[in-house]
């Protein structure tokens, strides 16, 4: 592998994570590390739900699983043998997880190594999380420099991400030993205005309320998602669509850019202008 | 796969402490005065029956007198406490359990012995929190006030033997005077809270007004019943 770039790679671990299951957690870790690959950051994207594996899936690299996560951390393969490259970028590669263990197998020790192996390589160290907070979801959160919570605005999907927003502010390795913070920002996912006017979802403002960290990102409710995921394509790979420009947004404010939010099919123009103050 | 999961629960329970050894017609007409003028507290409760004071209430026809009163206003009795072994055998076969609970709290029992405890202690130890409290978080401030820069979320719990005060919306839950003392306040900015208590005795959501939903306002005891006021 030829390094293009003279400088160190960044090395910046982010996780995806969110509490409840079933929000887009996947889904946005896969389109989130192809969106800054696309950018020409060297990203992988690492599976830590392990027993229920799916970002292969996702990013259509199933067939091509010999080693995995797990193998690595056990010592059985070494972590070039179990990164996969994608075929459509040469920037994004993803690290899949093991189908027949579970979550017992990651010790601290073992995705500690991993995580700094894999920091000597790569720009952005994309994880994405279980669902639930034990374990899987522990781990995936403790090395992280900055979180995604991915939420949909509705109650329970609230409450879930308020609880993982205590335990990044407390269980974490920046929290525990450095004495410092987990930069948590919100997305929010499956955001539909129809029904969030016809008072069946909460609206944003009560989200972000609640919630009380910066929004990354809204992600509309897409059809594009569900076919994305289908074929094995990231959303923002798959042909031009709402979430999948959504994302790119998301991303460019990921990366500290200075985007303004707006949204395909916006009733109310002035809303996030309102919101995150007027840019020009 | 187990057809079902057995799983640890608390519960809280309000106890009657029966203090007269033969409970008389005054005894049932101050239980019934009680109950109609703290029904909103009392009543879909879970209660349990206090004996401790009263070992030699023993009388059958007097105790079912007793838990018959207490039942027929719609109190939910389940249980009683700290009987003994006589009282114990009669309860059962009226229905009740016999229930192990460390120490009670009411609120006049603890009012003359927490100064007692207060005066061993060296000073009061206050507590600021300058962040949110997020759901699943649980503040306590042992010895003295807790203070709350920012809001308490759902499913997130702040405790103190002293006053609470919670610069922004509480939804979670708030518990003040947990060591017993009445006199102790909880104030906060807005109110979505899930319960509010006060030396033991509490209000759940379902029970507060919804009137002072989103209000700014101060819980109190008066007279052994929790006040919910609007500060504005």
């Amino acid at each position: 592998m030829t390094q293009l770039k003279d400088k160190a790679p960044l090395g910046k671990v982010i996780v995806i994570t969110s509490g409840k299951g079933g929000v887009g957690k996947t889904t946005s870790a896969a389109a989130i590390a192809a969106a800054l690959a696309k950018r020409g950051h060297k990203t992988v994207v690492i599976d830590f739900d392990v027993g229920l594996r799916n970002l292969d899936m996702i990013m259509g690299c199933e067939r091509r699983v010999v080693f995995d996560f797990i193998n690595v951390i056990q010592g059985e393969a070494r972590l070039k043998q179990a990164l996969i490259r994608d075929k459509r970028l040469d920037t994004l590669w993803i690290l899949p997880t093991s189908q027949t263990r579970d979550k017992d197998a990651l010790t601290q020790e073992g995705v500690e190594k991993v995580l700094n192996e894999l920091k000597e390589q790569f720009d952005y160290i994309i994880c994405d999380s279980p669902a639930g907070i034990e374990r899987g979801a522990q781990l995936a959160m403790y090395f992280a420099d900055e979180a995604v919570v991915v939420t949909n605005p509705e109650v329970s999907s609230v409450r879930d991400s308020d609880r993982v927003l205590g335990l990044l502010a407390s269980k974490t390795k920046r929290a525990e030993s450095e004495g410092t913070e987990v930069k948590a920002q919100v997305l929010l996912t499956r955001h539909d205005q129809r029904r969030i006017d016809a008072g069946e979802m909460m609206t944003i403002e009560d989200v972000l309320e609640i919630l009380a960290v910066p929004l990354l990102g809204v992600i509309p409710e897409s059809p594009a998602i569900l076919r994305a995921s289908n074929v094995g394509m990231p959303v923002v790979l798959d042909e031009p669509s709402a979430a999948g420009r959504s994302y790119e947004t998301a991303v460019a404010r990921l990366l500290g850019e200075d985007v303004d939010m707006h949204m395909e099919g916006e009733k109310r123009p002035g809303f996030f202008s309102r919101l995150f103050g007027a840019s020009a | 796969m187990d057809p079902f999961q057995v799983r640890g629960r608390f519960l809280t329970a309000l106890a009657i402490r029966i203090d007269v050894d033969k409970p008389d017609a005054s005894f049932f007409a101050a239980l019934e005065d009680k109950i109609r003028t703290a029904s909103n507290l009392l009543v879909g409760a879970p209660i349990v029956l206090d004996l401790e004071p009263v070992p030699n209430l023993v009388d059958r026809d007097l105790l079912r007198e007793v838990i018959t009163a207490i039942k027929s206003k719609g109190l939910l009795l389940f249980g009683v406490q700290n009987a003994n072994e006589e009282q114990r055998a009669l309860a059962e076969a009226f229905g009740l359990i016999p229930v192990q609970i460390g120490r009670d709290a009411p609120a006049h029992k603890v009012r003359s012995d927490a100064p007692a405890r207060t005066r061993g202690l060296a000073r009061v130890e206050n507590k600021i929190i300058t962040k949110h409290v997020r759901s699943g978080q649980m503040i306590v401030a042992e010895r003295g006030d807790l203070t709350v820069i920012g809001s308490v979320a759902s499913g997130a719990e702040v405790v103190a033997s002293g006053n609470i005060h919670i610069y922004g919306t509480l939804r979670g839950r708030a518990m003040a005077g947990a060591n017993g003392d009445a006199s102790a306040r909880i104030f906060c900015r807005q109110l979505e809270a899930e319960l509010l208590a006060v030396a033991g005795l509490f209000k759940t959501s379902e029970t507060i007004d919804t009137d002072l939903r989103r209000c700014s306002v101060q819980v109190f005891l008066e007279d052994e019943t929790l006040c919910i006021e609007r500060v504005e």
